[in-house]
């Protein structure tokens, strides 16, 4: 492995490798080694051309983009030294001749890398006093994405993304010199299942979202670490919160998951934490045959009274459970003991399935079904046939997903049951056949961890509290387990603790409970290569 | 189909000469705009199909060279060079009279659409300067009349 | 204006001959002679050995050693070999590749054909100029008489040796005149020049090994072959043998082409040869080489034209397109009118080339139209420092250089400029 030194520090590195890949590598780009760039990134095909990322190699009288030159044993590279500061002053001061002054209007502001590199590398004033070019402002580029040409710094990041990662090539650059732009062809907008990364991969505010366009300054927000629940590839995002509210997803790295990207669909699925079709009370059907609202606590009392009565007249093997895919590990684990503990082992999981691409995205449209399956749940199809026979009295179920045309279509087929317990983040037709509804938290409420299609466990922290009454899955079992007077749930349900149990029981998930998976997660044991 | 069967064979004489088809591209539109004048959207996705390539980059690469046109043209294209060997000769002044000749602004067509008058970098004719490119041809060692002349007789 | 040169040598004594531009009237004048006696007499290794001890430097404006150019092709590889001729000339004061292309097609093929024998090349790719209609036919139609003749295609000459040569027409960008630009604009790409490395002798057109030479360059070829390296090196200096066509051009009596020796004193050039100013007027400053060199004033006129002696004036050789301007010129316009070009051929992919470009042209207009400062001229000289030597190509290099080079010399133009708002000089030509 060839040995570089960088600013003073002996570095071993991969061999084949530029020295900003090198760097990226070793986790040191931008993070003790500074070497600013635009056009780079690690995901694309290198371009060269902002040459922002100039440095000094010992040896090599001009300057050298650490972009596009190879490591060499022994190369000694220096990154601060004036000439180097030199070039980098004069790469921003031309940047800016003609970026238009929009800062006060721009979304890109507080999380802009002209603004940042001006201010870390370039001089503190303008000598322009020329005219800016004039260019589009706010084109519909597409249906997720506006561009503001004026503001393109052409580090053609967005048209190399376009050609090389959805493949779909629908941004180009027209003309040439100053007067280069980007376009598209006409009647073929940005359109393509991945079209919103190209606003995180635009340095400065040419690209933004429609959706986050005037919404908020980023420099109120606050961004959590979590995992899309979306489909099972479970992309790692960052949720970016202000007023106990998720205001948008944005990818977070994980090399070994979604690089850099997130889906558009995954992107916007940051819309239902707060959609007005959450799930805000507990409801229990009187007497009259009305859903009425109550209290968690009776709630609760009310789904275990029903539970021990068809426990006592019929036995527990009349009752069943759905497992929801969108629910954690630790969640699933509780259903797990709860039914061991009722003394069933009827369960089943229902799992959405949709289009997949070659890409990131995945059949399964929950983040957790290998987790699922991983804990002992096989697949509804099973179940439901039990159901329809009548071989089931009493279903706990979790979230909707049962609804689904795979697995009982539609309510009615679970008219006939006596007692149908329901746990859900969202409202849903799963109300006009159940008994008791109980609010629980999606992914963004509450810690856990979820197992994505490779067997990855990754973990999931609070981004934001629900303004209503509501708990994890597990803890609204735990509690059913505690009214029914069910050993081992004695204690407050607490998730590490739960977390650390699952881990030491089920010999795959070892060394994989919440406090041992870190930032980017861990695979099952028994995963796979 | 826009492009004629016509140019598509000669196309593919062209294609035939180069390892790999894009080789052929800048010949083609050449071709292609003797033709029909300029690269319309219809025609670049005729071209984007025959190459195998996408109508975006052979609209990149149409509005990066100076001799095609994504645009409508005058039936004829006058250039007068304006590159620093010409100026120091007059071109500029030259060009300038055309203009008022023919009514027509910097880069403009003539109503009739005979004419389409720009100026052109250097077309290595400076020793010869001022001179003018007219379709495929120079006319070099001009005045102001000489070159008068010679466009009014375009037709 | 005489189109042939002025004064001959070897390349043009011919030129005369309209039948030289054909086949027969070539062979006729011994024409084909040199690539007969490299391909069945020499082996490749001779042959880039002969060049290489010739010390014939490129004629493109970069003057790098041809022989050591050729012998950068691998020699063992199962990819195909190119060469590529760069007939995009388009450097302004430039016009020798022309009158090359237009009276003397068979000498570059001949030249090409040397070239692809040393190099083992299968393809050579004649990159023409688009507005070059007229000397692009010339030389399309010298490629079918090379053909008929079996001078191209399969067992060239008898031999087993086979080439082919493809003729192709840009279609107006100076830009697809850099090496890398030519290969991108050949594969039917914008002439958006390449990051190097890769070089084009490792991944050129096609991504295959590529040779790129100017016309002159080839040119040259068949008569240091014919004629032998010693004969070459009496030509010229020690480090700049040859001859070159050397273009002259703006206000002289006689512009025109001229093939001296290089090393030629540029006053003689200019007083002797091309007959001194016009309309009695005194020289005020020449530009040497093409317009990407910087400017000499009237007092530095006495330099040999070879890199050796024109690097220490701060200016190099281009491509001998020699500018005249007389002492009615001012010198702002001057920049206005080089400005203007840079900004427009510049391909736009480096930061600094795109931007710098378009800011120096504006700032001379500013400058022009009577709202330019002394801090102006700082701006323009920083801007030039911050385009030098960082860049993808050296287009920003000759964006920068003519700028330093004019207020290098004549930053009084630029002076009076600002402090009268408006040009000193009344009888300048016409913006």
């Amino acid at each position: 492995m060839p040995r570089i030194t960088v600013d003073g520090s002996e570095l071993e590195v991969r061999e084949g490798r530029t020295i900003l890949q090198a760097l990226d590598d070793l986790g040191l780009l931008m993070n003790g080694i500074e070497i600013p760039h635009y056009c780079w990134h690690p995901k694309l095909s290198i371009d060269g051309s902002c040459r922002l990322c100039q440095v000094e190699i010992e040896g090599i009288p001009k300057l050298q983009i650490a972009c596009n030159t190879p490591v060499k044993d022994g190369m000694v590279v220096r990154t601060q030294t004036e000439r180097v500061k030199r070039a980098r002053e004069g790469v921003m001061e031309l940047l800016l001749v003609n970026h238009p002054l929009d800062c006060p209007i721009c979304d890109q502001a507080g999380e802009c890398k002209l603004q940042d590199y001006a201010y870390d590398y370039g001089v503190p004033h303008s000598r322009s006093k020329e005219p800016r070019r004039a260019a589009k402002k706010r084109v519909d580029l597409g249906p997720g994405v506006v561009f503001d040409q004026e503001r393109c710094i052409l580090c053609r990041r967005c048209t190399r993304f376009c050609r090389e990662v959805p493949g779909t090539g629908e941004l180009g650059v027209f003309q040439r010199g100053d007067r280069s732009v980007i376009e598209t062809f006409p009647g073929s907008p940005l359109d393509n299942p991945y079209s919103m990364n190209v606003t995180d991969l635009c340095p400065v505010g040419a690209l933004t979202t429609k959706d986050f366009r005037f919404k908020i300054r980023v420099w109120f927000l606050e961004d959590v670490h979590g995992v899309c629940t979306g489909c099972s590839n479970g992309c790692n995002i960052y949720q970016s919160v202000a007023n106990n509210r998720v205001y948008r997803y944005l990818p977070r790295r994980n090399d070994s998951v979604n690089q850099t990207w997130i889906c558009d669909v995954g992107r916007m699925s940051y819309k239902e934490i707060g959609s007005e079709s959450r799930l805000k009370h507990a409801y229990v059907r009187s007497a009259s045959g009305g859903l009425e609202v109550s209290t968690y606590a009776d709630g609760i009392s009310a789904a275990s009274a029903r539970l021990r009565r068809l426990v006592e007249s019929k036995g527990p093997g009349v009752i069943a459970a759905v497992a929801s895919a969108h629910a954690t590990n630790e969640d699933l684990y509780t259903l797990r003991r709860l039914l061991e503990a009722l003394g069933t082992e009827a369960a089943g999981l229902a799992v959405p399935l949709g289009d997949h691409d070659a890409l990131l995205v995945k059949a399964e449209k929950a983040p957790n079904a290998a987790g699922a399956r991983a804990l002992g749940f096989a697949d509804a199809n099973g179940l439901v046939d039990r159901i329809r026979g009548g071989g089931v009295d009493g279903l706990v179920v979790m979230g909707h997903d049962l609804l689904d045309p795979a697995y009982v279509g539609e309510p009615a087929a679970l008219s006939h049951l006596d007692t149908v317990i329901v746990l859900d983040t969202h409202r849903s037709e799963m109300e006009r056949v159940a008994h008791v509804v109980l609010p629980v938290r999606h992914a963004a409420e509450k810690s856990g961890t979820l197992t994505n299609h490779d067997g990855r466990v990754q973990r999931v922290d609070p981004a934001v509290e629900p303004a209503w009454e509501a708990y994890a899955d597990g803890e609204v079992l735990a509690r059913l387990g505690a009214s029914l007077g069910l050993e081992g749930f004695e204690q407050k349900w607490d998730v590490r603790a739960v977390s650390r149990q699952l881990a030491a029981q089920i010999p795959a998930f070892a060394g994989k409970d919440l406090g041992s998976v870190g930032d980017l997660g861990k695979r099952l044991a028994d995963a796979g290569r | 189909m826009v492009i004629s069967a016509d140019v598509r064979a000669r196309i593919d004489l062209e294609i035939a000469k180069y390892p790999k088809r894009s080789g052929a591209l800048l010949p083609a539109l050449h071709l292609i705009q003797q033709e029909l004048g300029h690269i319309s959207p219809e025609t670049a996705k005729e071209v984007a199909e025959i190459f195998g390539t996408s109508p975006v980059e052979v609209m990149e690469v149409v509005t990066f060279y100076n001799m095609f046109y994504d645009r409508p043209q005058g039936r004829h294209h006058v250039y007068v060079c304006t590159n620093l060997p010409c100026s120091l000769r007059g071109a500029r002044g030259l060009l300038r009279e055309l203009e008022k000749h023919l009514g027509v602004g910097p880069g403009e067509t003539t109503s009739d659409g005979r004419i389409t008058l720009g100026h052109e970098e250097c077309l290595g004719a400076c020793a010869y300067a001022p001179m003018m490119r007219i379709d495929g041809r120079y006319h070099e060692d001009l005045d102001v009349d000489e070159a008068k002349r010679i466009v009014d007789a375009l037709r | 204006m005489l189109k042939v040169p002025y004064v001959t040598n070897y390349l043009s004594e011919h030129f005369a001959e309209d039948a030289y531009a054909t086949l027969e009237g070539y062979e006729r004048r011994g024409g084909y002679g040199a690539a007969r006696k490299a391909i069945t007499k020499m082996t490749p290794d001779q042959v880039v050995d002969t060049i290489k001890a010739s010390g014939l430097q490129g004629r493109g404006g970069a003057g790098f050693p041809t022989g050591l150019k050729w012998s950068f092709m691998p020699k063992t590889t199962d990819k195909p070999k190119y060469l590529a001729c760069n007939a995009d000339e388009s450097e302004p004061g430039s016009f020798k590749d022309r009158i090359l292309l237009e009276r003397a097609p068979h000498k570059l093929l001949e030249g090409i054909l040397i070239a692809a024998w040393a190099t083992g090349s299968q393809t050579t790719f004649v990159y023409c100029r688009g507005e070059y209609a007229f000397p692009g036919a010339q030389v399309a139609r010298a490629i079918d008489e090379a053909y008929a003749k079996g001078y191209l295609g399969k067992r060239i000459m008898g031999s087993s040796f086979s080439h082919d040569v493809v003729l192709m027409l840009g279609a107006g960008a100076y830009i697809a005149g850099e090496e890398t630009g030519l290969l991108e604009s050949l594969e039917g790409k914008m002439a958006k020049p390449r990051k190097k490395p890769p070089f084009p002798a490792e991944y050129g057109a096609f991504g295959m090994p590529t040779t790129v030479n100017n016309v002159e360059t080839f040119c040259h070829v068949p008569h240091i072959i014919s004629s032998g390296a010693e004969w070459f090196k009496g030509f010229g200096t020690e480090k700049s043998p040859g001859t070159t066509i050397f273009g002259v051009s703006g206000h002289v009596v006689r512009p025109g082409l001229y093939e001296l020796p290089l090393g030629t004193r540029l006053d003689e050039i200019v007083f002797e040869h091309a007959g001194g100013l016009s309309a009695g007027r005194k020289v005020k400053g020449v530009i040497p080489g093409g317009m990407s060199m910087p400017i000499l004033p009237a007092g530095q006129l006495d330099v040999p034209m070879a890199n050796e002696f024109l690097r220490d004036r701060k200016t190099m050789l281009g491509t001998g397109g020699i500018m005249v301007m007389d002492d009615t010129t001012c010198m702002v316009r001057v920049g206005w009118v080089i400005t203007y070009f840079f900004r427009d051929e510049s391909c736009g992919q480096c930061t600094q080339c795109r931007e710098g470009t378009g800011w120096m042209h504006k700032i001379f207009e500013r400058i022009e139209r009577g709202a330019g400062s002394r801090e102006d001229l700082e701006i323009l000289l920083d801007v030039a420092a911050k385009m030098e030597g960082q860049t993808i190509c050296a287009f920003a290099d000759a964006a920068a250089w003519p700028v330093q080079g004019l207020l290098r010399h004549f930053r009084e133009d630029f002076e009076t400029h600002v402090a009268h708002g408006k040009c000193p000089f009344p009888q300048s030509f016409e913006l």
